[in-house]
């Protein structure tokens, strides 16, 4: 794996000490008037762009935290973002 | 045959004897041989038979570019002579129908090679479909390479490496090691990848350039922050400067192979060139060969090639081999220049000086003979000209081409230079740098520069103040001769069928041909559909050749196109990338008791469980000893956890399906956790030990997995919590059955009667001085303690347990015959009665899901609702056999209509039925009561087992022997 990823706890480690957890999907909806299909489409269905993503990792083996980065996923490096407030922080 | 002595390129040790086999013969060799040189030096010139025409094919290039030499080594198929070194006592069998040297029984299909178009496979093969079967095997024992049967196991040692470096520099050549060394003075770690056995690169087996060579392997040896890695191929980068690579391993190494993971800031591509074959009639023939592979053969290995040689080369290089190997004895017919001028002059003075007959403007046109050569006809480029030679060796190369892989896999686009000839890197990928060949040179003091300043590029690149010496570089660089034009001349002028561009795929030009006719044009698709360059070398031999041959094609409008490049640039065995493999199984703290007591221990998922005690496979007497009086089960494995803090609450409540409110101190709760579609994953209880305080259990196989998932399922919720796993910090005895409280009573002062600590209960005390937690659980359907104990006192408490139970006769059981109780009682194991897509609702435990809880947002939830009345799903029934007397199924499935209508999940004899009883998921049409399941299984003999669906649990439905 190519990968590196900074863990915010750890540092910069191995791709493979992570675990993917997929496109950071904002928190999930409401149960209430979710209807099946909304449901699928959080679960399920990805944005899977060419460029730019929010994601999820988990460090498992490491200090076993879940955290977010920006991936370039077209080059698979993680992408400075400090300065792009277009993509809301969401702890 | 004896080798050459005294020359100072040698790399052969004559006093070194080895001794190995070929097709059952003993041959010697020495030590620094590969199986290709010390075969060759026995006088084997085939050295395999080519995948589809089954032509001999010998020596080549010697650096394993091609098929050719690939041999069955110590019962491994498909390795490479030529980059293999020979050990003593080493089994080398030749494979793909060459039963002995020589003969061939498949030798004729060479004949019927017109037979055979591009594409030939596909098309002809494909329709009707029905013929495909057939074909492909009959073709695939005339074609292939090598044979491997289905339980071969790989021998051999196996190990991973993943060093970290500044700077990583592939190729261990003169531009290799100067970038090594010029960043390593910058004080920078350096890694240095080489392929062969030995550093030096095309200096090393020249008679002017090997002292040079020597000293600069000498210097990189003794500067200490250079790591140097030989007999390493590189076989990919990627991104954030990853460089993955393999390494043979010698006796004296650890490793017979090793994978090699380099992480480096900065990489130095120095990995120079090959040659360019040259195509022309019979090019492939044993005894043509690379200018390279003759010279190394001498300088290297001390054999001469052979007797007679015609020369046909397209750079100096060539050249100054046919004065060299003239020198040391070989017989040198003529030499032929693609080139019409450009030459050195003074290796034209030199060939005159030695009457060797040279001729510019000329290129091989054909080679002649069958398993051997015996003649080649030479021919002016334009055609006009010819004149036939006797010889037994032609030494055959068109030009160079660089080794551009590593630079095209970091996503560059490679561009056609016209003045070299070369594909050359557009721009080079960030932190990558380029150096020698690579940058079209040439001449070796050029190539030394480039290497000294590529090497002060990466140290610029990571931050260091190196621009004097930079600049100072970079001047001296451009004072040495620059690029060369090189030859581009893709094919001689022959009309021949059998001028091979690709000798793995058995590709023709004509095939080439064929496919531009039919409309490819492209040579990503012509090298798809002829499969040219498809096989175990990859580009190396057609990499280069089939891009110019298209590009010279009068039906091709364009630039010149590589073909593209992927990892792995060189075959690697799967067992090196499997590496050390070590076998992490666990033990738990009672693992010795177990086994002295006679427990048959087996892998169950990382842990080593003991099944039974005893030979009996069904466990029959354990059974029986725990229904009717006490028994003991080791159940450490089992997931152990505690959730603390503010929000455990919460967080429980998130991913249990049912409401932990109601989870009170003193009593356990059995749940189910669900993924979002609802399908249940996991299954245990949960107690509370106070307030936002909880331990609770899950299955063995989730232990691994449920701090990450609850942390998942809360990451957007900042709860404050923690979750630590417990599972290897506590071991868990169960004792079991109708007797189990007269054991417990004689070993605690704590009241264990049936009204203070009745069942579905959790109680904490003591055992003699150990503590313990105990807990009130009825998985086998007896009156059962199962005690939770810090792992240290584990063995102690088994120890008093066995001690106390020794009166009553109490004994071990084991998974076996708790599989047997839980079945006869209807409890599920997560894994076995449910499969991916099952859901909660499926296994019959929607009950546990409390459908107020939305606030929760509780995983699973909405897909619990959704699927609730859900028709068309797999539902868990009990079965019995209709015959008390037929055995339980293994397996299975039940059929109706034709048609596989679920599985057997499991099934067992069932002592207090006295009849096989099981589970089974099934299509929800045969799941009420009283459907008949028809049930197959693979040694039934078409015979089908019957069943019927009947309620559950089998045994003790009103649970009175669990609660008393
Ligand atoms: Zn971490």
């Amino acid at each position: 794996m190519a990968l590196l990823i900074n863990c915010p706890v750890c540092g910069k480690r191995n791709g493979y000490e992570f675990r993917y957890g997929g496109e950071d999907k904002g928190p999930r909806p409401d149960d209430e008037s979710l209807s099946q299909a909304s449901w699928c489409d959080y679960v399920h269905n990805n944005n899977c762009v060419a460029g730019i993503q929010k994601e999820w990792w988990f460090h498992k083996d490491g200090c076993g935290a879940w955290f977010t980065i920006y991936r370039d996923t077209r080059t698979n490096l993680e992408a400075d973002t400090s300065a792009d407030t277009s993509i809301p922080e969401v702890k | 045959m004896d080798r050459l002595k005294d020359l100072p390129t040698l790399r052969i040790r004559t006093e070194d004897k080895v001794s190995f086999k070929y097709q059952g013969r003993a041959l010697e060799a020495l030590g620094g041989d590969t199986v290709a040189t010390a075969l060759f030096a026995n006088g084997v010139r085939i050295f395999g038979r080519s995948l589809k025409y089954h032509r001999p094919r010998g020596l080549y290039s010697l650096d394993g570019e091609c098929s050719n030499t690939m041999m069955r080594i110590d019962s491994v198929p498909n390795v490479r002579a030529e980059t293999t070194s020979v050990k003593d006592g080493m089994n080398v069998e030749a494979q793909n129908g060459l039963r002995r040297q020589g003969f061939d029984p498949l030798g004729f299909m060479d004949a019927l090679s017109w037979a055979m178009p591009a594409g030939f496979y596909y098309k002809v093969f494909h329709k009707p479909a029905r013929i495909w079967p057939v074909a492909a095997r009959q073709i695939r024992k005339a074609a292939g390479l090598g044979v491997i049967s289905p339980d071969f196991e790989m021998a051999g040692r196996y190990d991973e490496i993943y060093p970290h470096a500044d700077v990583c520099v592939l190729g261990g050549g003169p531009a290799g090691l100067n970038a090594a060394l010029s960043a390593a003075e910058s004080g920078l770690s350096v890694i240095l990848l080489e392929s062969r056995p030995w550093l030096g690169g095309f200096f090393d087996y020249r008679s002017k350039l090997h002292a040079r060579a020597a000293e600069l392997a000498l210097e990189v040896a003794n500067n200490p922050g250079i790591r140097v890695f030989t007999n390493a191929p590189v076989v990919g980068t990627y991104s954030d400067g990853l460089v993955t690579a393999f390494q043979r391993g010698s006796k004296a190494d650890c490793f017979d192979e090793r994978y090699i993971e380099v992480r480096a800031t900065s990489t130095v591509v120095a990995t120079g060139c090959i040659e360019r074959p040259l195509l022309f009639e019979n090019n492939e023939k044993p005894g043509v060969m690379q200018v390279g592979c003759a010279h190394r053969l001498a300088r290297s290995w001390g054999i001469l090639p052979g007797k007679k040689a015609v020369f046909s080369v397209g750079h100096d290089l060539g050249l100054e081999a046919a004065i060299d190997l003239a020198d040391l004895g070989l017989e040198v017919r003529c030499v032929a220049d693609v080139r019409e001028d450009g030459q050195d002059p003074r290796l034209v003075g030199e060939l005159q000086k030695r009457s060797i007959p040279f001729y510019r403007g000329w290129v091989a046109t054909q080679a002649k003979g069958w398993n051997r050569l015996r003649s080649v006809t030479l021919g002016s480029v334009g055609g006009a000209h010819e004149r036939r030679f006797d010889c037994d060796t032609l030494i055959a190369s068109a030009g160079f081409t660089p080794v551009w892989g590593p630079i095209a896999l970091g996503q560059t686009k490679m561009r056609f230079d016209l003045h070299t000839g070369f594909f050359l890197p557009e721009r080079m990928p960030q932190n990558m740098y380029a150096a020698g060949r690579l940058l079209g040179l040439c001449d070796p003091a050029s190539i030394e520069a480039s290497g000294r300043l590529a090497g002060l590029e990466a140290a610029a690149g990571r931050g260091l103040d190196v621009a004097a010496r930079m600049s100072a570089a970079r001047e001296e660089l451009e004072a040495l001769p620059g690029t060369v034009r090189g030859s581009k001349l893709a094919m001689a002028p022959v009309k021949g069928k059998k001028a091979f561009i690709c000798f793995d795929e058995d590709t023709t030009v004509k095939n080439i041909d064929q496919a531009l006719s039919m409309g490819f044009d492209m040579p990503e698709l012509i090298k798809r559909f002829t499969s040219a360059g498809t096989g175990p070398g990859q580009g190396g031999i057609p990499g280069h050749n089939l891009p110019l041959y298209v590009a010279s094609s009068m039906r091709y409008q364009g630039e010149v196109r590589p073909t593209s490049m992927r990892a792995p640039l060189v075959p690697v065995l799967v067992a090196t990338y499997a590496g050390a493999n070590h076998d992490m199984a666990k033990r738990t703290g009672l693992h010795e008791s177990q086994q002295a007591a006679g427990g048959v221990m087996e892998r169950v998922g990382v842990w080593i469980r003991a099944r039974r005690f005893s030979q009996e496979k069904s466990a029959r007497a354990e059974v029986e000893n725990v229904r009717n009086n006490v028994g003991i089960l080791d159940g450490s494995t089992l997931g152990k956890f505690r959730i603390h803090g503010p929000d455990a609450l919460k967080a429980l409540q998130r991913v249990y399906v049912s409401d932990m409110a109601r989870v009170v101190e003193g009593r356990m709760r059995y749940s189910a956790m669900c993924n979002e579609d609802g399908c249940v994953i996991d299954d245990g209880v949960i107690t509370k030990l106070g307030e936002n305080d909880f331990f609770f259990t899950t299955s063995t196989a989730r232990a691994g997995v449920t701090a990450e998932w609850i942390r998942y399922h809360t990451r957007y919720d900042d709860w404050d919590y923690s979750i630590v796993n417990l599972t290897d910090a506590y071991g868990v005895i169960n004792l079991a059955g109708p007797n189990s409280r007269k054991v417990l009573e004689k070993i605690t002062d704590a009241d264990v009667s049936n009204e203070s600590f009745p069942f579905s209960c959790v109680r904490d005390f003591h055992i003699r001085s150990i503590p313990v937690r105990a807990m009130r659980l009825g998985f086998v359907g007896e009156l059962s303690y199962e005690f939770h104990v810090p792992a240290s006192f584990a063995q102690s408490l088994w120890e008093v347990l066995e001690e106390a139970g020794k009166e009553l006769g109490m004994k071990n059981f084991g998974l076996e015959a708790q599989n047997t109780m839980r079945l006869e009682k209807g409890h599920v194991i997560l894994g076995s009665e449910s499969e991916q897509r099952t859901t909660l609702h499926d296994i019959g435990l929607g009950g546990l899901w409390s459908r107020d809880k939305a606030r929760w947002k509780t995983v699973g939830a909405v897909a619990l609702t959704h699927t609730e009345h859900q028709r068309g799903r797999l539902k868990l029934v009990g079965f019995k056999m209709e015959a008390p007397a037929s055995k339980p199924p293994l397996d299975g499935s039940p059929i109706a209509d034709g048609r596989v209508k679920g599985y057997v999940c499991t099934a067992r004899y069932s002592t207090a039925l006295s009849q096989p009883v099981g589970m089974a998921l099934v299509e929800d049409e045969l799941a009420g009561e009283g459907c008949r399941l028809p049930i197959f299984e693979d040694d039934c003999g078409g015979r089908l087992l019957y069943a019927k669906v009947v309620p559950m649990p089998f045994y003790d439905p009103e649970g009175k022997r669990m609660k008393s």
